[in-house]
C-alpha cells in the first residue's frame, strides 16, 4: 500500500524488549501530519519506538504502518521514505560533507548527480553551506548535529525521524536547529517525529505530542486538547496553617505544587468541581486570597503524566 | 542573522529502486583508498612483477636476440601454466596485495563501527548483505586488479610475443585457471579483511591485525615445520594455503606434500568465520541484552 493517508503512523500494542528489559509495552499510537514531539524520561523508550518504527528492531509483538508501509514487511519502502537525524555522533571519517551527504543520497535512491546536487542545496539549508568541502572529521558538535539533519534531508522525507535533534548544541544552536525543524515542519507534505527529553523544545515546534513512560504511551494528543484535557491548573494563594487543607485536597485527588514564593499549584482532576475546594478551605478556616486559572504548561503536562513528583 | 539563506525547497526527482544498491558504497570505497597516503604508490608497487613477469614472457619469445649476453649453461626462461602460476602467487605479490588491504580494507568495516555509521546506512533501503557486498568488492577490486587482470594481459601477450595462438591451442585450461585462481584469492582476501576489520572499533588494530596474521601465520608455519619436520605445518601459513589451493587449477605438484583440499578446506573455513561474524556484528543498532 502505497497511498498516504492523513494518519501517517499507526501502532498497535507494539512490544519490545532487550533480554529482560521491557523497552516498548503495548505502545498504540496514531500520528497524523504536522510536527509530534515524542517526550519522555531517559529510558521510555523514545529511541526504541523510532529504530522500530524505521526496522532496525522487530518488536516482539503488534502491529504498526508507517505512511502506509508494515513496519515489519516492508521496511525498505518506509526507508527509502523516511528520513531519520539518529541520536548518537555519527559520520564516515575522510571525508567532506557534500560526498558524505550525496553519498547517503544515492544510497537512498536518488541518481548520482542529483544527489550531488541536492547535497549542496541541503547543506546550505541547514547552514553549512561554507564549510560543506571541510573534512567531517574536523567538525564541532554543533555541525555534526547539522550534519546529521542535512543527511535526513537530503532525498527530501515526506517523513522525518529526529532523534534528540538539540543534543549537545549550546542555546543559539539549539535555537538555529529548532528554526530549521519549525520551518521543515511547516510545509504541508512534511511530517516531523520528533524525540526528545527538552520539552521547551517540543513547545516551540510540535502541535502534537506523545508521552512515554516506561514503555507505555502516558498521553498523547494535540498539544492544545491535551492541555485542556487532562487537568485543570489553578494558582491560588492561601493565608492560614494549609497543612490539613492541603492533604484534603490530595484526598481528593489533586496535585499541589508550592513554588518559592508559597504559590500553590492545584492540578485538580476533570470532573472536579473548583467549589470543593473553597468548600475545603471554609472547613478547615484558610483564606484564599488569590485563585486563578492557569495555561497548564508542557512541564505540568509531562510531570502529571509520568507522575514525576514535583 | 538566521543561518537559513532560503528555504527548505522539495526534490522533484523519483527516488529509484537499485536492484545494485551496493554499487555506491564499493564506488565510494575505491575513490577514499586512493586518497589514502601512500596508496598510490603502493599501488604502483604492486604491479612491478607484472612488469618482471612480462619481461620474462617477452625474454623467452625473443631469446635469439639476447644470445650475447646469456651464459651458455643458463636455463632458459619456459613459459608454462606454471609461469603463470609463479606470478599469481608470488610471494612479492602476495605481500603487497596484503600491504593494499592495509589501507583499502582496514577501516572499511572498524570506521564504521568507531563513528556508529552503520545506522546511517541501515536507515536507507539497504540490506546488510548489499552492504556487506558493496564491502567486499571494494577489496575484490583491487584483488582483480593485481591478478586476474595482469594474469590475463601476461597471457595475451605472450600470443602477442608468440605470433600465434599455439600456447592457449596447447594450455586452453589457462584463462579459466587465472579467472578461478583469482575469484578464490579476491574472495579470500575480501572475506579475510572484513573478518579482521570489522572485529576493531579501530582503523590501526585492523590494520595491525590483517599484516600481522599473514605475516605471522607464515612464520609459524616455518618454525612447526621446523619442529615436527611436517609438509602440514604448512597450513597454518596463509600464505602457503593459497599456493597449494592455487596448484592443481594450473596442473602444478603443490609446494608442500598435503592434499590441496586441506588448504581449500582453510580457506572456505575463513570465508564461513567472516560471513558469520559479520552477520553477527553488522546491525543497524546495537541491542545489548
Amino acid at each position: 500500500m502505497s497511498v498516504v493517508n492523513e494518519v501517517n503512523i499507526e501502532l498497535k500494542d507494539i512490544a519490545y524488549s532487550y533480554g529482560s528489559v521491557e523497552a516498548l509495552r503495548g505502545v498504540t499510537l496514531s500520528l497524523g501530519a504536522g510536527a509530534t514531539g515524542l517526550l519522555g524520561p531517559n529510558g521510555a523508550g523514545k529511541s526504541t519506538l523510532l529504530r522500530v518504527m524505521l526496522g532496525f528492531l522487530e518488536p516482539d509483538s503488534g502491529q504498526g504502518r508507517v505512511l502506509g508501509y508494515d513496519i515489519r514487511l516492508e521496511r525498505d519502502d518506509i526507508r527509502r521514505r523516511v528520513g531519520y537525524m539518529p541520536e548518537d555522533d555519527c559520520l564516515l571519517p575522510g571525508m567532506d560533507a557534500v560526498t558524505f551527504t550525496s553519498y547517503l543520497g544515492e544510497l537512498a535512491g536518488m541518481p548520482r548527480q542529483e544527489a550531488m546536487k541536492r547535497a549542496h542545496d541541503v547543506l546550505f539549508y541547514a547552514g553549512l553551506g561554507e564549510s560543506r568541502y571541510r573534512l567531517l572529521d574536523t567538525y564541532s558538535g554543533g555541525m555534526k548535529q547539522r550534519l546529521k539533519l542535512a543527511q535526513a534531508l537530503v532525498h527530501d522525507p515526506p517523513l522525518l525521524f529526529l532523534d534528540e535533534p538539540t543534543a549537545n548544541l549550546d542555546p543559539q544552536g539549539r535555537r538555529d536547529i529548532l528554526e530549521l525543524i519549525a520551518d521543515i515542519a511547516s510545509k504541508k507534505e512534511i511530517r516531523v517525529v520528533i524525540s526528545s527529553h527538552i520539552l521547551s523544545d517540543i513547545e516551540s515546534v510540535c502541535s502534537q505530542v506523545v508521552i512515554l513512560n516506561k514503555g507505555k504511551v502516558a498521553a498523547q494528543g494535540r498539544l492544545a486538547d491535551l492541555r485542556q484535557s487532562h487537568f485543570n491548573l489553578f494558582e491560588m494563594r492561601v493565608k492560614g496553617e494549609s497543612g490539613i487543607f492541603l492533604k484534603k485536597l490530595a484526598d481528593l485527588g489533586c496535585r499541589v505544587e508550592e513554588t518559592e514564593d508559597k504559590l500553590l499549584r492545584v492540578f485538580m482532576p476533570v470532573g472536579l468541581d473548583r467549589r470543593e475546594v473553597f468548600r475545603l478551605a471554609a472547613e478547615n478556616g484558610i483564606q484564599i486570597r488569590h485563585f486563578l486559572q492557569s495555561r497548564t504548561s508542557l512541564e505540568d503536562l509531562f510531570a502529571q503524566s509520568v507522575r514525576i513528583e514535583g | 542573522m538566521s543561518i537559513r539563506e532560503k528555504g527548505y525547497h522539495r526534490w522533484d526527482g523519483r527516488l529509484q529502486e537499485r536492484r545494485r544498491a551496493w554499487r555506491p558504497i564499493t564506488r565510494l570505497g575505491i575513490r577514499l583508498a586512493f586518497k589514502r597516503k601512500f596508496f598510490k604508490f603502493a599501488f604502483s608497487l604492486s604491479f612491478l612483477p607484472a612488469f618482471v613477469f612480462l619481461a620474462g614472457i617477452y625474454l623467452s619469445e625473443r631469446l635469439q636476440d639476447f644470445r650475447g649476453f646469456i651464459q651458455k649453461d643458463a636455463v632458459p626462461i619456459q613459459v608454462l601454466p606454471k609461469y603463470f602460476l609463479s606470478y599469481l602467487t608470488a610471494d612479492f605479490l602476495l605481500f603487497m596485495t596484503v600491504i593494499l588491504l592495509i589501507f583499502c580494507a582496514a577501516g572499511l568495516v572498524a570506521d564504521d563501527l568507531k563513528h556508529n555509521a552503520l545506522q546511517l546506512y541501515f536507515s536507507r533501503p539497504l540490506t546488510k548483505w548489499d552492504y556487506l557486498l558493496g564491502k567486499a568488492a571494494v577489496v575484490i577490486f583491487f584483488v582483480l586488479l593485481l591478478t586476474f587482470v595482469p594474469g590475463l594481459l601476461l597471457l595475451v601477450f605472450k600470443l602477442i610475443f608468440s605470433g600465434s595462438f599455439a600456447f592457449v591451442v596447447d594450455h586452453p585450461g589457462l584463462p579459466l585457471a587465472i579467472a578461478v585462481y583469482s575469484a578464490m584469492a579476491a574472495v579470500f582476501f575480501a572475506s579475510y579483511s572484513l573478518l579482521l576489520s570489522s572485529l576493531c572499533r579501530n582503523r590501526r588494530t585492523a590494520s595491525f591485525l590483517i599484516f600481522g596474521v599473514y605475516v605471522f601465520s607464515d612464520m609459524l608455519a616455518g618454525i612447526l615445520q621446523g619442529i615436527f619436520r611436517s609438509p602440514y605445518a604448512g597450513l597454518v601459513s596463509v600464505k602457503s594455503n593459497l599456493k597449494i589451493a592455487a596448484s592443481p587449477l594450473f596442473g602444478v605438484k603443490p609446494p608442500l606434500e598435503v592434499p590441496w583440499a586441506c588448504s581449500c578446506l582453510i580457506l572456505s573455513a575463513v570465508v564461513a568465520a567472516a560471513v558469520w561474524v559479520m552477520n553477527r556484528k553488522i546491525r543497524g543498532v546495537t541491542v545489548i541484552k
